[in-house]
Protein backbone atom coordinates (compact mmCIF):
# COMPACT_ATOMS: atom_id res chain seq x y z
CA UNK A 1 0.00 0.00 0.00
CA UNK A 2 1.22 3.45 -0.87
CA UNK A 3 1.68 5.65 2.18
CA UNK A 4 1.00 9.35 2.33
CA UNK A 5 2.36 12.11 4.49
CA UNK A 6 0.00 13.45 7.19
CA UNK A 7 0.40 16.75 5.32
CA UNK A 8 -0.93 15.33 2.03
CA UNK A 9 -4.02 17.54 1.91
CA UNK A 10 -1.94 20.66 2.53
CA UNK A 11 0.30 19.76 -0.40
CA UNK A 12 -2.74 19.22 -2.60
CA UNK A 13 -4.05 22.62 -1.60
CA UNK A 14 -0.71 24.14 -2.60
CA UNK A 15 -1.03 22.66 -6.10
CA UNK A 16 1.55 19.89 -5.72
CA UNK A 17 2.11 17.22 -8.33
CA UNK A 18 2.83 13.89 -6.70
CA UNK A 19 5.16 11.01 -7.34
CA UNK A 20 5.64 7.61 -5.78
CA UNK A 21 8.98 7.24 -4.06
CA UNK A 22 9.98 4.19 -2.01
CA UNK A 23 6.33 3.38 -1.22
CA UNK A 24 5.31 6.95 -0.44
CA UNK A 25 3.21 9.31 -2.48
CA UNK A 26 5.02 12.62 -2.01
CA UNK A 27 5.03 16.01 -3.76
CA UNK A 28 7.50 16.04 -6.65
CA UNK A 29 6.94 19.72 -7.39
CA UNK A 30 4.59 22.61 -6.66
CA UNK A 31 5.62 25.35 -9.11
CA UNK A 32 8.54 23.99 -11.13
CA UNK A 33 11.69 22.10 -10.19
CA UNK A 34 13.95 24.85 -11.52
CA UNK A 35 12.09 27.57 -9.69
CA UNK A 36 12.00 25.60 -6.44
CA UNK A 37 15.67 24.71 -6.79
CA UNK A 38 16.76 28.34 -7.18
CA UNK A 39 14.47 29.40 -4.33
CA UNK A 40 16.41 27.13 -1.98
CA UNK A 41 19.79 28.30 -3.26
CA UNK A 42 18.90 31.99 -3.00
CA UNK A 43 16.14 32.31 -0.39
CA UNK A 44 14.47 29.54 1.62
CA UNK A 45 12.36 26.47 0.95
CA UNK A 46 10.20 24.18 3.06
CA UNK A 47 10.22 20.42 2.43
CA UNK A 48 8.01 17.72 3.86
CA UNK A 49 10.35 14.73 4.10
CA UNK A 50 8.11 12.50 6.18
CA UNK A 51 8.94 9.60 3.86
CA UNK A 52 12.22 9.38 5.77
CA UNK A 53 12.20 7.02 8.75
CA UNK A 54 12.41 7.55 12.49
CA UNK A 55 13.94 4.84 14.64
CA UNK A 56 14.56 5.30 18.36
CA UNK A 57 17.48 3.36 19.80
CA UNK A 58 17.39 2.94 23.58
CA UNK A 59 18.98 0.86 26.33
CA UNK A 60 22.27 1.04 28.23
CA UNK A 61 24.12 -0.39 25.22
CA UNK A 62 22.53 1.92 22.63
CA UNK A 63 25.86 3.61 21.98
CA UNK A 64 27.60 0.26 21.57
CA UNK A 65 24.95 -0.96 19.16
CA UNK A 66 25.35 2.10 16.94
CA UNK A 67 29.13 1.76 17.02
CA UNK A 68 28.82 -1.87 15.99
CA UNK A 69 26.22 -1.36 13.27
CA UNK A 70 27.60 1.81 11.67
CA UNK A 71 31.02 3.01 10.51
CA UNK A 72 30.98 5.65 13.27
CA UNK A 73 32.26 5.29 16.82
CA UNK A 74 29.18 6.63 18.64
CA UNK A 75 31.16 7.32 21.82
CA UNK A 76 32.64 10.24 19.89
CA UNK A 77 29.23 11.82 19.35
CA UNK A 78 28.26 13.71 22.48
CA UNK A 79 24.80 14.61 23.67
CA UNK A 80 23.18 17.17 21.40
CA UNK A 81 25.21 16.15 18.37
CA UNK A 82 24.22 14.27 15.25
CA UNK A 83 26.31 12.31 12.78
CA UNK A 84 26.04 11.14 9.21
CA UNK A 85 27.07 7.50 8.81
CA UNK A 86 26.36 4.21 7.02
CA UNK A 87 25.09 0.80 8.11
CA UNK A 88 27.03 -2.00 6.38
CA UNK A 89 26.54 -5.67 5.71
CA UNK A 90 29.32 -8.08 6.71
CA UNK A 91 30.63 -7.87 3.13
CA UNK A 92 31.11 -4.11 3.48
CA UNK A 93 28.26 -3.05 1.19
CA UNK A 94 25.93 -0.30 2.32
CA UNK A 95 22.49 -1.25 3.67
CA UNK A 96 21.59 2.37 4.29
CA UNK A 97 23.10 5.76 4.94
CA UNK A 98 21.62 7.63 7.84
CA UNK A 99 21.95 10.36 10.42
CA UNK A 100 21.71 9.56 14.10
CA UNK A 101 21.07 12.13 16.79
CA UNK A 102 22.28 11.81 20.36
CA UNK A 103 19.45 13.10 22.54
CA UNK A 104 20.18 12.56 26.26
CA UNK A 105 20.12 8.83 26.96
CA UNK A 106 18.59 7.90 23.56
CA UNK A 107 19.47 8.04 19.92
CA UNK A 108 17.17 8.79 17.03
CA UNK A 109 18.22 7.35 13.72
CA UNK A 110 16.82 8.65 10.42
CA UNK A 111 17.06 5.83 7.85
CA UNK A 112 15.95 6.44 4.27
CA UNK A 113 12.41 6.17 2.95
CA UNK A 114 11.21 2.58 3.00
CA UNK A 115 14.18 1.47 5.10
CA UNK A 116 12.55 1.73 8.55
CA UNK A 117 11.84 -1.96 9.09
CA UNK A 118 15.06 -3.13 7.42
CA UNK A 119 17.16 -0.90 9.65
CA UNK A 120 15.13 -1.66 12.80
CA UNK A 121 15.25 -5.42 12.26
CA UNK A 122 18.96 -5.35 11.45
CA UNK A 123 19.77 -3.37 14.60
CA UNK A 124 17.69 -5.67 16.81
CA UNK A 125 19.22 -8.80 15.27
CA UNK A 126 22.71 -7.45 15.89
CA UNK A 127 21.82 -6.45 19.47
CA UNK A 128 20.78 -10.02 20.12
CA UNK A 129 23.70 -11.57 18.29
CA UNK A 130 26.25 -9.48 20.21
CA UNK A 131 24.38 -9.64 23.53
CA UNK A 132 23.78 -5.93 23.77
CA UNK A 133 21.13 -4.42 25.98
CA UNK A 134 19.69 -2.11 23.35
CA UNK A 135 16.50 -1.91 21.36
CA UNK A 136 15.55 -0.26 18.07
CA UNK A 137 11.93 0.78 17.56
CA UNK A 138 10.35 2.07 14.41
CA UNK A 139 8.29 5.22 15.10
CA UNK A 140 8.23 6.48 11.52
CA UNK A 141 4.45 6.70 11.35
CA UNK A 142 4.34 8.98 14.39
CA UNK A 143 6.61 11.64 12.96
CA UNK A 144 6.44 14.37 10.39
CA UNK A 145 9.86 15.56 9.22
CA UNK A 146 10.22 19.06 7.83
CA UNK A 147 13.35 20.48 6.26
CA UNK A 148 13.84 24.25 6.10
CA UNK A 149 16.72 24.95 3.77
CA UNK A 150 18.32 28.01 2.23
CA UNK A 151 20.20 31.15 3.27
CA UNK A 152 17.07 32.53 4.95
CA UNK A 153 16.16 29.34 6.82
CA UNK A 154 17.52 30.52 10.15
CA UNK A 155 15.78 33.89 9.91
CA UNK A 156 12.52 32.15 9.07
CA UNK A 157 12.61 29.75 12.02
CA UNK A 158 13.84 32.44 14.42
CA UNK A 159 10.53 34.26 13.98
CA UNK A 160 8.74 31.24 15.46
CA UNK A 161 10.70 30.73 18.67
CA UNK A 162 12.26 32.62 21.60
CA UNK A 163 15.17 30.23 21.56
CA UNK A 164 18.28 31.57 19.79
CA UNK A 165 18.54 29.30 16.73
CA UNK A 166 22.01 30.72 16.11
CA UNK A 167 23.22 28.60 19.04
CA UNK A 168 22.32 25.35 17.25
CA UNK A 169 25.65 24.38 15.75
CA UNK A 170 26.20 22.56 12.44
CA UNK A 171 25.09 18.96 13.06
CA UNK A 172 23.81 19.98 16.50
CA UNK A 173 20.42 18.70 17.64
CA UNK A 174 18.08 19.34 20.54
CA UNK A 175 14.51 19.59 21.74
CA UNK A 176 12.95 22.95 21.01
CA UNK A 177 9.61 24.71 20.96
CA UNK A 178 8.85 26.08 17.49
CA UNK A 179 5.52 27.59 16.53
CA UNK A 180 4.19 26.49 19.96
CA UNK A 181 5.01 22.88 19.18
CA UNK A 182 7.60 20.51 20.65
CA UNK A 183 10.10 19.47 18.00
CA UNK A 184 13.56 18.07 17.68
CA UNK A 185 15.66 20.47 15.64
CA UNK A 186 18.92 19.59 13.93
CA UNK A 187 21.21 21.81 11.91
CA UNK A 188 21.33 19.35 9.01
CA UNK A 189 20.04 19.00 5.48
CA UNK A 190 20.43 17.56 2.01
CA UNK A 191 20.81 20.71 -0.05
CA UNK A 192 24.26 22.04 0.84
CA UNK A 193 22.69 25.29 2.05
CA UNK A 194 22.21 26.64 5.55
CA UNK A 195 19.39 24.50 6.84
CA UNK A 196 17.52 22.76 9.59
CA UNK A 197 15.37 19.69 9.99
CA UNK A 198 12.49 19.27 12.43
CA UNK A 199 11.12 16.01 13.80
CA UNK A 200 7.56 16.56 14.93
CA UNK A 201 5.28 14.25 16.86
CA UNK A 202 2.37 13.65 17.14
CA UNK A 203 2.21 14.22 13.41
CA UNK A 204 -1.13 16.06 13.56
CA UNK A 205 0.59 19.01 15.25
CA UNK A 206 2.86 19.36 12.22
CA UNK A 207 0.18 20.87 9.97
CA UNK A 208 0.16 23.99 12.06
CA UNK A 209 3.96 24.15 12.09
CA UNK A 210 4.09 23.75 8.30
CA UNK A 211 1.61 26.59 7.78
CA UNK A 212 3.35 28.86 10.29
CA UNK A 213 6.75 28.33 8.66
CA UNK A 214 5.33 29.22 5.25
CA UNK A 215 3.77 32.35 6.77
CA UNK A 216 6.96 33.33 8.63
CA UNK A 217 9.07 32.84 5.52
CA UNK A 218 6.84 34.94 3.28
CA UNK A 219 8.96 38.07 3.68
CA UNK A 220 12.00 36.05 2.54
CA UNK A 221 10.27 34.51 -0.49
CA UNK A 222 9.77 31.01 0.97
CA UNK A 223 8.22 28.28 -1.20
CA UNK A 224 7.23 24.67 -0.59
CA UNK A 225 9.73 22.38 -2.32
CA UNK A 226 9.12 18.92 -3.79
CA UNK A 227 11.27 15.84 -4.22
CA UNK A 228 12.28 16.92 -7.74
CA UNK A 229 14.28 19.89 -6.50
CA UNK A 230 15.45 17.90 -3.49
CA UNK A 231 17.15 15.56 -5.95
CA UNK A 232 18.75 18.26 -8.11
CA UNK A 233 19.88 20.20 -5.02
CA UNK A 234 21.63 17.19 -3.51
CA UNK A 235 23.16 16.17 -6.82
CA UNK A 236 24.75 19.60 -7.37
CA UNK A 237 26.40 19.11 -3.98
CA UNK A 238 27.41 15.48 -4.71
CA UNK A 239 25.39 13.97 -1.86
CA UNK A 240 24.57 10.33 -2.49
CA UNK A 241 21.02 8.97 -2.82
CA UNK A 242 19.91 5.55 -1.60
CA UNK A 243 18.72 3.52 -4.56
CA UNK A 244 21.01 5.39 -6.96
CA UNK A 245 24.48 5.43 -5.42
CA UNK A 246 24.25 2.19 -3.46
CA UNK A 247 21.50 0.17 -5.07
CA UNK A 248 23.59 -2.82 -6.04
CA UNK A 249 25.97 -3.38 -3.20
CA UNK A 250 28.44 -0.49 -3.12
CA UNK A 251 30.83 0.03 -0.22
CA UNK A 252 31.60 3.37 1.51
CA UNK A 253 34.98 3.39 -0.25
CA UNK A 254 33.37 3.06 -3.67
CA UNK A 255 30.89 5.81 -2.77
CA UNK A 256 33.79 8.04 -1.62
CA UNK A 257 32.51 7.96 1.94
CA UNK A 258 35.86 6.85 3.37
CA UNK A 259 35.93 10.11 5.35
CA UNK A 260 32.91 8.95 7.36
CA UNK A 261 34.58 5.69 8.41
CA UNK A 262 36.06 5.69 11.87
CA UNK A 263 38.73 3.00 11.54
CA UNK A 264 39.66 3.04 15.23
CA UNK A 265 36.71 0.92 16.30
CA UNK A 266 35.26 -2.44 15.33
CA UNK A 267 32.13 -2.47 13.24
CA UNK A 268 30.24 -4.80 10.98
CA UNK A 269 31.78 -4.78 7.50
CA UNK A 270 35.15 -3.40 8.64
CA UNK A 271 37.17 -6.44 7.61
CA UNK A 272 35.69 -6.44 4.13
CA UNK A 273 36.30 -2.77 3.43
CA UNK A 274 39.82 -2.93 4.89
CA UNK A 275 40.55 -5.66 2.42
CA UNK A 276 39.06 -3.62 -0.39
CA UNK A 277 41.13 -0.61 0.67
CA UNK A 278 44.33 -2.65 0.46
CA UNK A 279 43.50 -4.00 -2.98
CA UNK A 280 42.46 -0.61 -4.29
CA UNK A 281 41.23 -1.82 -7.68
CA UNK A 282 37.58 -0.83 -7.36
CA UNK A 283 35.32 1.63 -9.16
CA UNK A 284 34.86 4.91 -7.35
CA UNK A 285 32.27 7.62 -7.52
CA UNK A 286 33.40 10.28 -9.97
CA UNK A 287 31.91 13.69 -10.69
CA UNK A 288 31.30 14.54 -14.33
CA UNK A 289 30.30 17.85 -15.86
CA UNK A 290 29.16 17.72 -19.48
CA UNK A 291 31.06 19.92 -21.90
CA UNK A 292 28.69 18.97 -24.71
CA UNK A 293 24.91 19.20 -24.73
CA UNK A 294 23.05 16.38 -23.08
CA UNK A 295 21.58 15.27 -19.80
CA UNK A 296 23.10 12.15 -18.24
CA UNK A 297 20.68 9.84 -16.43
CA UNK A 298 20.92 6.92 -14.03
CA UNK A 299 22.25 3.88 -15.89
CA UNK A 300 24.06 5.67 -18.75
CA UNK A 301 27.34 3.99 -19.65
CA UNK A 302 30.63 5.85 -19.27
CA UNK A 303 33.26 5.25 -21.93
CA UNK A 304 36.86 6.17 -22.68
CA UNK A 305 37.99 5.70 -26.28
CA UNK A 306 35.02 3.44 -26.89
CA UNK A 307 35.77 1.20 -23.92
CA UNK A 308 33.35 0.78 -20.98
CA UNK A 309 34.91 2.36 -17.90
CA UNK A 310 31.92 3.10 -15.69
CA UNK A 311 28.23 3.76 -15.16
CA UNK A 312 26.20 6.84 -14.17
CA UNK A 313 24.46 6.43 -10.82
CA UNK A 314 22.75 9.87 -10.84
CA UNK A 315 22.47 12.52 -13.48
CA UNK A 316 20.48 15.64 -14.20
CA UNK A 317 20.60 19.07 -15.71
CA UNK A 318 22.06 21.34 -13.06
CA UNK A 319 19.60 24.22 -12.64
CA UNK A 320 22.39 26.46 -11.29
CA UNK A 321 25.00 25.68 -13.95
CA UNK A 322 22.60 24.88 -16.79
CA UNK A 323 24.82 21.92 -17.73
CA UNK A 324 24.44 18.18 -17.57
CA UNK A 325 26.05 16.78 -14.42
CA UNK A 326 26.51 13.22 -13.25
CA UNK A 327 27.88 11.04 -10.52
CA UNK A 328 29.27 7.87 -11.98
CA UNK A 329 31.13 4.83 -10.75
CA UNK A 330 34.35 4.81 -12.78
CA UNK A 331 37.30 2.42 -12.99
CA UNK A 332 40.25 3.77 -10.93
CA UNK A 333 42.52 4.19 -13.97
CA UNK A 334 40.23 6.70 -15.65
CA UNK A 335 39.43 9.15 -12.84
CA UNK A 336 42.06 11.83 -13.23
CA UNK A 337 40.75 15.34 -12.62
CA UNK A 338 40.20 17.44 -15.77
CA UNK A 339 40.42 14.41 -18.05
CA UNK A 340 37.38 13.76 -20.24
CA UNK A 341 35.12 10.76 -20.56
CA UNK A 342 32.15 10.03 -22.80
CA UNK A 343 28.72 9.50 -21.32
CA UNK A 344 26.54 7.43 -23.60
CA UNK A 345 23.14 9.11 -23.84
CA UNK A 346 20.71 7.31 -26.18
CA UNK A 347 23.73 5.83 -27.94
CA UNK A 348 25.37 9.21 -28.49
CA UNK A 349 28.65 9.87 -26.70
CA UNK A 350 28.47 13.17 -24.82
CA UNK A 351 31.82 14.55 -23.61
CA UNK A 352 32.14 15.24 -19.91
CA UNK A 353 34.99 16.51 -17.75
CA UNK A 354 35.95 15.05 -14.40
CA UNK A 355 35.59 17.79 -11.79
CA UNK A 356 36.15 18.25 -8.09
CA UNK A 357 33.03 18.08 -5.92
CA UNK A 358 30.71 19.84 -5.40
CA UNK A 359 29.45 20.90 -8.82
CA UNK A 360 27.98 24.05 -7.33
CA UNK A 361 30.32 25.84 -4.93
CA UNK A 362 29.36 27.44 -1.66
CA UNK A 363 29.29 31.04 -2.85
CA UNK A 364 27.25 30.37 -5.99
CA UNK A 365 24.17 32.32 -4.83
CA UNK A 366 26.21 35.44 -4.03
CA UNK A 367 27.85 35.43 -7.43
CA UNK A 368 24.68 34.81 -9.43
CA UNK B 1 -5.08 27.21 -15.35
CA UNK B 2 -6.91 26.40 -18.55
CA UNK B 3 -4.84 24.48 -21.06
CA UNK B 4 -5.23 25.68 -24.60
CA UNK B 5 -6.45 23.33 -27.32
CA UNK B 6 -6.43 25.02 -30.70
CA UNK B 7 -9.24 24.49 -33.16
CA UNK B 8 -7.05 24.45 -36.29
CA UNK B 9 -4.91 21.47 -35.22
CA UNK B 10 -5.10 17.68 -35.11
CA UNK B 11 -4.01 15.78 -32.02
CA UNK B 12 -2.74 12.43 -30.77
CA UNK B 13 -3.53 10.64 -27.54
CA UNK B 14 0.15 11.00 -26.66
CA UNK B 15 -0.23 14.82 -26.73
CA UNK B 16 1.37 15.78 -30.03
CA UNK B 17 -0.26 18.27 -32.36
CA UNK B 18 -0.17 18.38 -36.15
CA UNK B 19 -0.75 21.48 -38.24
CA UNK B 20 -1.41 20.57 -41.87
CA UNK B 21 -0.49 22.96 -44.68
CA UNK B 22 -0.97 21.25 -48.05
CA UNK B 23 1.37 18.26 -48.22
CA UNK B 24 3.39 19.50 -45.30
CA UNK B 25 2.72 19.55 -41.59
CA UNK B 26 4.30 21.00 -38.49
CA UNK B 27 4.45 18.89 -35.33
CA UNK B 28 4.73 19.97 -31.71
CA UNK B 29 3.54 19.04 -28.25
CA UNK B 30 0.35 20.37 -26.73
CA UNK B 31 -0.10 22.97 -24.04
CA UNK B 32 -1.25 20.17 -21.75
CA UNK B 33 1.95 18.20 -22.41
CA UNK B 34 4.27 21.13 -21.76
CA UNK B 35 2.38 21.97 -18.59
CA UNK B 36 2.71 18.39 -17.35
CA UNK B 37 6.41 18.29 -18.18
CA UNK B 38 7.22 21.80 -16.87
CA UNK B 39 10.71 23.23 -17.31
CA UNK B 40 11.71 21.71 -20.63
CA UNK B 41 15.50 21.86 -20.59
CA UNK B 42 16.63 19.81 -23.55
CA UNK B 43 15.32 18.77 -26.96
CA UNK B 44 16.95 16.19 -29.19
CA UNK B 45 15.79 16.78 -32.75
CA UNK B 46 15.92 14.32 -35.65
CA UNK B 47 18.08 14.70 -38.75
CA UNK B 48 16.56 16.57 -41.68
CA UNK B 49 15.73 14.13 -44.48
CA UNK B 50 14.99 11.26 -42.11
CA UNK B 51 12.01 9.09 -43.12
CA UNK B 52 9.72 8.27 -40.26
CA UNK B 53 6.66 6.11 -39.74
CA UNK B 54 3.53 7.09 -37.85
CA UNK B 55 4.05 6.27 -34.17
CA UNK B 56 7.84 6.16 -34.40
CA UNK B 57 9.97 8.20 -32.04
CA UNK B 58 10.34 11.63 -33.56
CA UNK B 59 12.41 13.35 -30.93
CA UNK B 60 13.13 13.47 -27.22
CA UNK B 61 12.08 16.22 -24.87
CA UNK B 62 13.65 16.34 -21.43
CA UNK B 63 12.57 18.17 -18.32
CA UNK B 64 14.81 18.34 -15.27
CA UNK B 65 13.53 15.02 -14.00
CA UNK B 66 12.13 13.19 -17.00
CA UNK B 67 12.86 12.03 -20.50
CA UNK B 68 9.84 11.94 -22.83
CA UNK B 69 9.70 10.48 -26.29
CA UNK B 70 7.64 12.39 -28.82
CA UNK B 71 5.97 10.23 -31.47
CA UNK B 72 5.26 11.11 -35.04
CA UNK B 73 1.51 11.61 -35.61
CA UNK B 74 1.85 10.58 -39.28
CA UNK B 75 4.40 9.01 -41.63
CA UNK B 76 6.68 11.11 -43.80
CA UNK B 77 10.03 12.80 -44.28
CA UNK B 78 11.57 15.44 -42.00
CA UNK B 79 11.93 18.69 -43.94
CA UNK B 80 12.99 21.07 -41.21
CA UNK B 81 13.67 21.10 -37.49
CA UNK B 82 13.23 24.02 -35.11
CA UNK B 83 16.89 24.83 -34.45
CA UNK B 84 15.96 27.57 -31.99
CA UNK B 85 14.99 24.90 -29.49
CA UNK B 86 18.56 23.68 -29.20
CA UNK B 87 19.55 26.82 -27.32
CA UNK B 88 16.18 27.77 -25.93
CA UNK B 89 14.07 24.66 -25.24
CA UNK B 90 11.94 26.71 -22.84
CA UNK B 91 10.20 28.18 -25.91
CA UNK B 92 8.07 25.01 -25.85
CA UNK B 93 6.81 25.95 -22.38
CA UNK B 94 6.19 29.54 -23.39
CA UNK B 95 4.58 28.96 -26.74
CA UNK B 96 3.91 25.30 -27.54
CA UNK B 97 1.75 25.93 -30.63
CA UNK B 98 3.70 28.64 -32.47
CA UNK B 99 7.39 29.27 -31.77
CA UNK B 100 7.64 25.95 -29.93
CA UNK B 101 7.04 23.71 -32.97
CA UNK B 102 9.45 20.77 -33.20
CA UNK B 103 9.69 19.68 -36.82
CA UNK B 104 8.15 20.17 -40.24
CA UNK B 105 7.51 17.08 -42.32
CA UNK B 106 6.28 16.03 -45.74
CA UNK B 107 3.19 13.90 -45.28
CA UNK B 108 3.40 10.52 -46.97
CA UNK B 109 -0.20 9.42 -46.66
CA UNK B 110 -2.86 12.07 -46.06
CA UNK B 111 -5.46 9.49 -45.00
CA UNK B 112 -3.48 9.07 -41.75
CA UNK B 113 -4.57 12.57 -40.76
CA UNK B 114 -8.21 11.48 -40.53
CA UNK B 115 -7.33 8.99 -37.83
CA UNK B 116 -5.99 11.71 -35.52
CA UNK B 117 -8.09 13.33 -32.80
CA UNK B 118 -10.04 16.47 -33.58
CA UNK B 119 -9.80 19.34 -31.05
CA UNK B 120 -13.05 18.35 -29.36
CA UNK B 121 -12.00 14.73 -28.80
CA UNK B 122 -8.59 15.80 -27.56
CA UNK B 123 -10.13 18.30 -25.13
CA UNK B 124 -12.21 15.47 -23.68
CA UNK B 125 -9.17 13.22 -23.36
CA UNK B 126 -7.14 15.54 -21.12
Amino acid sequence: MVQRSPLHEIHKGLGAKFTEFAGFEMPIQYSSIKDEHLTVRKKVGLFDVSHMSNVWITGIDAEKLISLATVEDASRIGNGKSQYTEILREDGTIIDDTIFMHLDDKYMMIPNAGMASTATDWLNEKAEEYNLCAKAENFSKDYVILAIQGPKSRDTLQKLTDFDIGTVKFFGCQYIDIADTDCIISHTGYTGELGFELQITPSKTAKDVFDKILEAGKEFGIKPIGLGARDTLRLEKCFILAGNEFESGRTPLEALLGWTVNWDHDFIGKKAILKQKEKGDFQRLTYLECIEKGIPRHGCKVKKDGKDVGIVSSGTLSPCLNKGIAMAYVHPDFREKDSTLDILIRNNPVKAKIVKPPFVKKDWAEEN
Amino acid sequence: MVEEVRDDLKYTESHEWLKVEGNKAKVGITDHAQSELTDIVFVELPAVGKEIKKGDELCVVESVKSVSEIYSPVSGKILEVNKKLEDAPEIINQNPYDDGWLIEMEIEDKTEIDKLLDPESYRKSI
